[in-house]
């Protein structure tokens, strides 16, 4: 049924329909809204799950790393600082197996106290073993959230969410949502492979000596090779009952392109206008939208760029002392290819920062008339400060 | 003495605890008196490696292993999990020991205690992070040396009162104990099982290993720590009725001290000092319970 | 393509493996760690190295805490034969070396004996003895007191058949005619001495043993042992000594216990101190007369018991101390005693030296006098020969053997330095041993062996070693507090042993001391640390933080598995009674 939701909505709306059992989460802008509302569906009923208000985001993984060891399908909500806490059990929740999903708001890191928009958090947790999905809009959040549990629960690894403060979590859209009766068709009760039971004890998480520990994690890398293949049979049954599906990664234009942004998230939207415009233009600009950015979907990336003649990353984030995230991913998914383009990286939206058409025009322009990348990362839109130290 | 124990064991020899560990003559005592309908969760502690080493397990309950911060937030989680499946009868229980409790811990048991989350929390407190290899906590001992207290450096703060600061939660049940006085842990467990809401046990649990005493007095050292005052056993009802369960004679706290290697450097003045604050705290917790000296 | 089940998923996807372990850690066998090693090893209680008969005291505490009073009272007849006479007249060097009193207060073991005797009596019990087979040896008996009958008992249990020769009316000796009925009264020795009958020992009464006698027995016996004991009083060796009013102690107590009653109206005066002396002035006072006891040394030296000593002076009887009778005359139908004053010249341990202090004198003029300062053996040959070839003299019994004819043993009051019931006993088991060791194996087997049945470091010996039991497996180490976990002991007062008031006691004879229930008498036994005894506390098996101390079906209850054990020694400590051993590990 067609509501206008706003991503945090959304987020509950698919949560709701997965009839998650635990929902333990840490208030924190602009992720709160997600928070309340799945308090008020646990309060009154519309959710039949217990909602943990733990005393931080730490305790919140914990909490559901307890709850999913005992078997029902568990939730939580982050951004930002609290994704930062969480670190250490996000290692914890992937190395134990366990089909946790989360809805990471992207948010600046601080200091500078920022609840903006900036993809750095949720990528530097990129080793930590967590499929992780960049959404475009509410109704990609909603689909997307849906679906995550399915392939999390089939190959045995958490899943993360991510959309934008603001631009998502709090921007009001027209989204299909889903009946109850076609999520349970898609998405039946969750079994747990193992779980923490009296009649059937055993021991999780025990001291692991070099002698196993390689295996298991190479268990770990196998099933990230799985999900991959995985995903795309589940988008399959997700568009026979929803008919609607995204794919690992979006080519838009990319056929005869010589330029082609890639983008993530919002940013792809604002994109999408840019491309219209140019093409209108008679420039050949392409979009390759990454959807999935763990397990990185290597082969569909090459064969995305294989005609590009140049490749313009655009990352609202930054990894210090080496490049934009996602170009570092792009170039080193690039590197073994037979034949590929030159890959420029911009640096734009940084803390919330407005990328606007403008911005990417000029990074249109700019890529054009380079031959090659002046430099690793090119950042857009950066002032002369004046005030301060 | 008599106490009804069960003649099951809960756990399996071949454990890698040091000889004379009272960590497990803890463990042994209270899978004993709650039986096989529970779940723990095990904080890094001593117990998350003398439980044994993939794929073996000494115990044969259901154990989840969890991140040294994480008692009393992964617990919530597995009684909230339990309660969604219709679980009434299974006990979730919290095994820490002092710094999952005292220090990295106290964050998530406050706020477990606070929501009054229904589990039991058991510490067992061996006085410093002892499975790092005897690093000082707020639980060790006022006088004691560890290894970031060596020296002349020895700890020079008080411990911390961790039944003070969970009653002040008002904490449905809170209890200490010792290893050295079973029929009163296990009278305690058996309490603390049948009351609903967060319920906390300090037992105290003596390593030979960390204290610098010889295996063979672990027991004797902690009947030693209750017969001093330096240990008293008592219960703390709802945050507000305190019940000492044993008035000892109040030997001296000298003998205590002197056989323990990890309180060698200690002098008389030292010792005066002591016994000045253990008799403190025991009139402090007389008037507590409305008795006086 | 239709959509895949969860199931048909999780299948496609399997978790090969992860960190979750279903494996016990039993393969892991710590007890390679260990260079100390447990044990369960029984030690002797001191109490039981202190019973001049070796009984197993511990044990029949334990025994009687569990309300096993049959197995206690036979635990204590495989020793002794007479736990109701001793449990009422032995002076009880049990109870001084137990280690409860350095606790709070010694455990009644006296109280406790002579319960057990007194429930096999009301419950009319017939004691399972052990019995080796029969032996072709004969062994005679001289004289059925405590010594002769003791005797007669072991070596029936060692397969020999016995005939005691008694020259009195009934047999008992000092039993019979020495100790008054307040203290022992007749039913309780009967019942004892018909038990030792009962066992096939033969008591011929009427039978004086002469010289003559001696000569007949040499066809009939292999063996005949002599226990005639003391039966005459020493002589005082004072001016006026063979008057009238002057009466020999043990013969007026024999002439009590006949029946009669001797005059003693007005007052007695009886010269000793020892238990004999205290008896004579009790009796009189019973008989209505007064008595006043003249001692040589002070009150604290008598030898008689010193509880025997406050009830005399509660029921009346006087004490001068530090008198020594010089010289007896006679006035006017009564007896004047002249008393040289004696003074303490030093102390010989805790017991007083005197001498007399100056000329100082006094006098008593009494209506008569009592002798009582000491006995020995009634004739010559009563007492073992000085010198001889052909002598083994053993703690408590003095063995001759001539060529040809019956050997002969010598035991009881003529060998024993403590002249007590109990020693007695302890000379009967002795002799019984060393003649049993002589017929099987010859002379020169008897120390040897005697050495191997000690309990704790001797002299006092144990028949059930000496047959091979359980007993001999355990530490002859005697345990001593020091070595006890009294952590697990609470202060608890002993029992106090009811008696009649004094009114009532000088009414009669009867006997003082009374029974005491059962309750009170397991309540007793429990106090009793059971010094080295496994009394199966399980005080190892709920302390062993390694799962190592398995519950059994052996007699021990429970044994270590040493798969597992890592020899960290808590078990052995938390033992509140010290019957574990830690040595160590040899591999």
């Amino acid at each position: 049924m067609k509501q206008v939701l706003e991503g945090s909505q959304a987020v509950a709306e698919a949560v709701r329909l997965a009839r998650v059992q635990v929902v333990s989460a840490y208030p924190i802008t602009p992720q709160t809204h997600i928070v309340e509302t799945l308090s008020d569906y646990c309060a009154t009923g519309k959710m039949n799950a217990k909602f943990l208000r733990v005393e931080s985001e730490h305790s919140c993984m914990a909490a559901l790393i307890g709850a999913q060891s005992a078997g029902v399908r568990t939730f939580t909500a982050t951004s930002g600082q609290g994704l930062a806490l969480m670190h250490e059990l996000l290692h914890w929740a992937s190395g134990a197996r366990l089909p946790i999903v989360m809805a990471e708001v992207n948010r600046a890191l601080a200091p500078g106290w920022n609840i903006w928009v900036d993809q750095t958090d949720s990528l530097a947790q990129r080793d930590t073993g967590w499929i992780q999905f960049y959404c475009e809009d509410s109704q990609e959040v909603i689909d997307t959230t849906l679906l995550a549990y399915k392939l999390a629960e089939s190959v045995a690894l958490p899943v993360m969410v991510v959309l934008d403060a603001f631009f998502l979590s709090h921007t009001y859209e027209p989204v299909d949502v889903p009946e109850q009766e076609e999520a349970d068709r898609f998405l039946p009760p969750y079994e747990a492979r193992f779980e923490l039971d009296p009649k059937n004890p055993c021991t999780f998480g025990p001291l692991v000596p070099p002698a196993v520990y390689m295996e298991m994690r190479h268990d770990m890398a196998a099933a990230m090779d799985t999900a991959l293949a995985n995903f795309a049979q589940i988008e399959d049954d997700y568009e026979r009952i929803f008919g609607r599906r995204y794919g690992a990664v979006e080519a838009i234009a990319c056929d005869d392109a010589e330029i082609v942004f890639v983008t993530s998230g919002t940013i792809t939207s604002t994109a999408r206008l840019v491309l219209q415009n140019l093409r209108s233009r008679g420039e050949k600009l392409g979009i390759l939208k990454i959807k999935l950015f763990r397990p990185f979907p290597v082969e569909e990336i090459r064969k995305a760029l294989k005609g590009a003649k140049k490749i313009a990353v655009i990352d609202r984030n930054f990894s210090f002392g080496a490049s934009g995230i996602f170009a570092q991913e792009v170039r080193a998914a690039l590197c073994n290819a037979p034949v590929h383009a030159p890959v420029f990286g911009y640096i734009a939206g940084i803390g919330g920062r407005d990328v606007t058409p403008e911005v990417l025009e000029e990074i249109y322009w700019k890529t054009k008339n380079s031959a090659a990348p002046e430099r690793e990362s090119v950042w857009i839109g950066l002032q002369e400060v004046r005030h301060g130290n | 003495m008599e106490i009804e124990l069960t003649e099951r064991e809960f756990m399996y020899p071949g454990h890698v605890g040091c000889p004379g560990c009272g960590a497990a003559i803890a463990m042994r005592f209270v899978l004993k008196a709650l039986g096989e309908k529970m779940i723990m969760v095990m904080p890094a502690c001593c117990w998350s490696v003398i439980a044994g080493p993939y794929p073996t397990s000494t115990l044969k309950i259901p154990v989840i292993h969890s991140a040294f911060e994480t008692g009393g937030a992964t617990a919530s989680g597995v009684r909230a999990a339990l309660d969604m499946k219709g679980d009434t009868e299974t006990t979730v229980v919290t095994w820490a020991g002092d710094g999952g409790t005292f220090d990295i811990g106290f964050q998530a048991l406050s706020g477990a205690v606070e929501r009054n989350e229904d589990f039991i929390y058991v510490c067992y407190d061996n006085e410093a992070y002892m499975n790092t290899g005897i690093q000082r906590s707020s639980s060790t001992p006022y006088g004691a040396w560890t290894t970031t207290t060596p020296g002349k450096d020895w700890k020079k703060m008080r411990k911390k009162n961790i039944v003070e600061a969970l009653a002040a939660h008002r904490i449905p049940y809170a209890a200490t104990a010792s290893i050295s006085h079973p029929e009163d842990l296990i009278g305690k467990v058996r309490k603390a099982k049948s009351i609903k809401g967060s319920r906390f046990l300090h037992i105290f649990a003596s390593c030979p290993t960390g204290w610098k005493i010889p295996s063979e007095m672990a027991v004797k050292i902690a009947r030693m720590a209750v017969q001093t005052n330096i240990f008293p056993l008592y219960e703390v009802e709802d945050g507000l009725h305190y019940t000492i369960n044993l008035k000892p004679k109040r030997f001296p706290v000298r003998e205590y001290f002197k056989i323990q290697g990890r309180f060698q450097h200690l002098t008389d003045q030292d010792l005066e000092v002591i016994q000045k604050m253990v008799d403190e705290d025991w009139e402090l917790l007389l008037r507590k319970a409305g008795e006086h000296a | 393509m239709a959509q895949k089940s969860q199931a048909q998923l999780k299948a496609e996807n399997p978790i090969h493996i992860m960190p979750r372990s279903t494996q016990s850690t039993e393969a892991n066998k710590t007890g390679s760690w260990r260079y100390l090693r447990p044990r369960y090893e029984e030690k002797t209680a001191p109490c039981s190295a202190a019973c001049p008969a070796g009984e197993d005291i511990g044990k029949i505490e334990m025994l009687t805490a569990q309300g096993l009073f049959k197995e206690a009272w036979e635990t204590i007849l495989r020793e002794n034969p007479f736990p109701g006479v001793c449990g009422r007249v032995c002076f009880h060097p049990c109870e001084g070396a137990c280690n409860r009193r350095e606790f709070d207060d010694p455990i009644a073991i006296h109280s406790l004996e002579r319960f057990l005797a007194d429930t096999a009596e009301r419950d009319d019990l017939k004691p399972l003895i052990e019995r080796l087979p029969s032996r072709p040896e004969k062994v005679a008996i001289a004289g059925a007191g405590p010594s002769g009958l003791a005797a007669a008992w072991f070596l029936t249990q060692l397969g020999y058949a016995c005939d005691v020769f008694e020259a009195s009316a009934e047999a008992g000796g000092i039993l019979r005619w020495g100790i008054p009925l307040y203290r022992l009264p007749l039913n309780a020795l009967r019942r004892e001495i018909a038990q030792i009958e009962a066992q096939g020992v033969r008591i011929l009464t009427g039978k004086p043993v002469t010289t003559d006698l001696l000569t007949d027995l040499k066809s009939g016996y292999q063996a005949i042992y002599l226990a005639c004991g003391h039966g005459r009083t020493t002589e005082l060796c004072i001016p006026g000594e063979s008057l009238a009013g002057v009466q020999d102690g043990l013969a007026f107590l024999s002439k009590v216990r006949a029946g009669d009653t001797p005059a003693c109206q007005g007052t007695s005066a009886i010269i000793g101190g020892g238990n004999t002396a205290v008896d004579v002035a009790r009796s009189i006072v019973r008989l209505g007369g007064r008595a006043v006891i003249l001692y040589r040394r002070r009150r604290q030296d008598m030898p008689a018991f010193g509880d025997e000593v406050q009830m005399a002076l509660d029921e009346g009887v006087e004490l001068v101390e530090l008198v020594a009778p010089a010289q007896i005359e006679s006035a006017d139908g009564r007896c004047r005693v002249v008393l040289r004053a004696m003074k303490v010249a030093g102390e010989d341990g805790s017991r007083a030296r005197v001498e007399p202090d100056g000329d100082k004198t006094s006098e008593v003029i009494v209506d008569r006098l009592f002798k009582a300062t000491g006995a020995e053996a009634a004739e010559g040959w009563y007492n073992p020969p000085a010198l001889a070839s052909s002598i083994l003299t053993l703690s408590h019994c003095t063995l001759e053997k001539k060529n040809g004819g019956p050997v002969k043993i010598y035991g009881g009051d003529v060998t024993n330095d403590i002249k007590s019931v109990v020693h007695a006993v302890a000379s009967g088991k002795q002799a019984a041993m060393a003649l049993d060791m002589l017929f099987r194996e010859g002379p020169d087997a008897i120390l040897p062996k005697l050495d191997g049945c000690t309990v704790g470091n001797g002299p006092s010996l144990s028949m059930e070693i000496y047959m091979g039991g359980e007993r001999r497996l355990r530490n002859p180490h005697v345990v001593s507090y020091s070595e006890i976990n009294a952590d697990y002991f609470r202060y608890s007062p002993r029992m106090s042993q009811p008696r009649l008031v004094r009114e009532e006691r000088v009414r009669s004879f009867a006997e003082i001391d009374l029974r005491v229930s059962g309750n009170i008498a397991m309540r007793e036994a429990e106090r009793c640390f059971n010094c080295g005894l496994c009394n199966q506390c399980d005080n190892c098996h709920l302390f062993c933080p390694d799962i190592s101390v398995i519950h059994d079906q052996s007699a021990q209850g429970r044994h270590i598995n040493y798969d597992y054990c890592k020899g960290c020694g808590l078990c052995v400590v938390e033992c509140p009674r010290n019957a574990m051993t830690l040595e160590e590990e040899i591999r």
